[in-house]
């Protein structure tokens, strides 16, 4: 079954073509990093505008590099829920046009449902159940994935998502946006053990996070040394910087995983493409005997292919929706066993 | 020719379905925060009053606002992907022009006037009328009342949903009710395809893919950062 799917959450206007929750046969994704640059950060009326003037050219190129028509989709995907009402709303009328006009099913599909999918397209294999670390500009969470379709969020960010930290940073130190892989790229010829910044709630038994006391704690150990116009070790700040973070995802994920005595974790989301977050992953699973997942590169970020992939096993499931499927920018994703 | 019109860019979201000049089927609804849970089922709805399906629609129209940024998004999203979808021409058409042409057996000018959201602005334009048809006479208007005052010179009749308080603070401007006639009146999804069957058969189509909403105004942060960045000027 060929299953359309559009992302329009944030500030990427996406769609991807993927046959049986499987076989990606495109994936286009029209980004809005010049407005972010020019205004550092996403203005959700100018993204929204963009979003519009955008859809129908990026639905066309995904059936276009993927030699088909409309008339060979047999169903519809969407995000629809966690994001820019504003944003989500073009993308879901888009939708529902389609699939009214196309007579097709409609399936709205949660942002970080999405996500967990990325994975599953990517990594197939990932053995149900297992825990899920979301981690990007706009989101940390991490999700018992009992089932497909069944979750349960074990923990969230009280504050800033881990993303959103390093691009605070970046922009503190004038690195540019996104912050992410310019810290990352810094971060190989730093020293990891340089400074001693916080751990923020890595002993608590709790799997919620916190990165904003982090962020804080950055910005007033370096502001009178910018003021006064030193040099800064940047390579040393983004390395310990990047070490804190990695250290407080990695750990809790850990805990999460032993806690529900799962073999397998998934990292997913803009920052699972980190290559320290990685590196450490992959070193502390294999003491612990955990299978440790990632998407390929191009499903990190936000994409299209991985709403098609969640809107197919939704579709397997019956969960269809309706024309009058409306949009809802914030709501937990679903409990386990829930509809 | 069968063309549907939408307008989605008020409180009163519109679609309507006509066949040459005749009125198929014309439907208003109130959606103020829910164009988009509405708007198809609607459609689909208009339709089957009309005894059609998609498949018999020959042609789109869309109202392009200006008004609600938001809701016109929901229309003009609505309007090209099923235009893109059935393969079928598309024409976008002003609101303001919409609703001059819901007065166009008026005499005098028409002014057509839809609140812009921020304080006392609004959105305005001014029309002739003429065998039937409309056309506009100067730009469009974003401003304040007094200033849509000032430019009154003839005898004037305000179209629109608020046209009534809108025309007693425009008589109040000028001192004189003399000339100024008030109809309150919203877009008619029919009039959206009336407008739009005109275009297509002059020829006048859109692309489905480009069509876009007439804003009229930046958005804030463009606004703040073209004030205020010397480095970066944001065009569109």
């Amino acid at each position: 079954m060929l299953v359309l799917g559009i992302e329009t959450s944030c500030d990427e206007t996406a769609a991807a073509l993927v046959t049986d929750g499987k076989i990606l046969l495109s994936n286009k994704i029209a980004t809005q990093l010049d407005l972010l640059q020019k205004f550092g950060g996403v203005v959700p009326e100018i993204a929204a505008r963009r979003h519009t003037e955008l859809i129908g050219y990026v639905i066309k190129e995904a059936l276009d590099s993927a030699n088909k028509t409309l008339a060979d989709v047999e169903a519809i995907a969407v995000t629809a829920k966690q994001g820019l009402i504003g944003c989500l709303l073009v993308g879901v009328a888009a939708a529902k046009s389609l699939s009214y006009a196309l007579h097709i099913p409609l399936i709205g599909v949660h942002h970080i449902e999405g996500h967990i999918f990325a994975n599953l397209l990517s990594n197939p294999q990932i053995p149900m159940p297992h825990i899920c670390l979301t981690v990007s500009g706009g989101h940390t969470m991490l999700v018992f994935v009992q089932d497909y379709c069944q979750y349960e969020l074990l923990g969230s960010t009280l504050d800033d998502a881990a993303g959103e930290a390093f691009d605070k940073i970046a922009k503190f130190l004038d690195l540019g946006f996104p912050g992410g892989p310019v810290i990352d790229k810094l971060a190989v010829r730093g020293n990891r053990k340089a400074f001693d910044f916080p751990r923020p709630l890595l002993k608590a038994k709790m799997l919620d996070f916190s990165f904003s006391g982090l962020k804080t704690a950055i910005i007033n150990a370096f502001k009178h040394r910018i003021a006064n116009g030193e040099t800064l070790p940047l390579e040393d700040i983004a390395a310990s910087f990047q070490e804190a973070i990695v250290d407080v995802l990695v750990s809790k994920t850990l805990h999460a995983a032993l806690q529900r005595k799962v073999s397998a974790i998934s990292v997913t989301g803009g920052v699972s493409a980190n290559r320290r977050l990685r590196e450490v992953f992959l070193e502390t699973c294999r003491q612990e005997e955990i299978e440790v997942f990632f998407p390929e590169l191009s499903l990190c970020t936000d994409n299209a292919a991985m709403i098609a992939t969640a809107g197919y096993a939704r579709l397997r499931q019956g969960k269809v929706d309706d024309l009058n499927l409306n949009v809802i920018p914030n709501i937990p994703l679903e409990v386990k066993g829930g509809r | 020719m069968k063309i549907l019109g939408i307008d989605t860019s008020g409180y009163a979201n519109a679609v309507g379905v006509i066949n040459g000049n005749q009125t198929l089927a014309d439907f208003t609804f109130e959606a103020r925060n829910d164009s988009l849970e509405k708007i198809v089922a609607n459609i689909d709805f208009v339709l089957k009053e009309a005894g059609l399906s998609l498949e018999d629609i020959e042609g789109f129209g869309g109202g392009l606002g200006p008004g609600s940024w938001t809701g016109i998004r929901v229309g003009v999203t609505v309007t090209k992907i099923l235009a893109y979808s059935t393969n079928k021409p598309v024409s976008g058409v002003s609101t303001l022009e919409v609703l001059a042409y819901q007065a166009r057996n008026m005499s005098g000018l028409i002014c057509p006037i839809i609140n812009a959201g921020a304080g006392d602005t609004v959105y305005a334009a001014f029309y002739r009328s003429k065998d039937g048809t409309v056309s506009r006479a100067g730009e469009y208007y974003v401003g304040d009342i007094q200033g849509l005052a000032k430019m009154i010179k003839e005898p004037t009749v305000f179209i629109g949903a608020e046209a009534q308080a809108y025309s007693r603070l425009i008589s109040q401007a000028l001192g004189s009710p003399n000339g100024i006639r008030a109809i309150e009146d919203v877009p008619r999804g029919s009039a959206v395809a009336l407008l739009a069957a005109t275009c297509l058969e002059n020829g006048k189509n859109d692309d489905a893919l480009s069509l876009a909403p007439l804003y009229l105004k930046e958005s804030t942060a463009k606004a703040f950062v073209n004030r205020y960045s010397r480095s970066a000027q944001v065009k569109d």
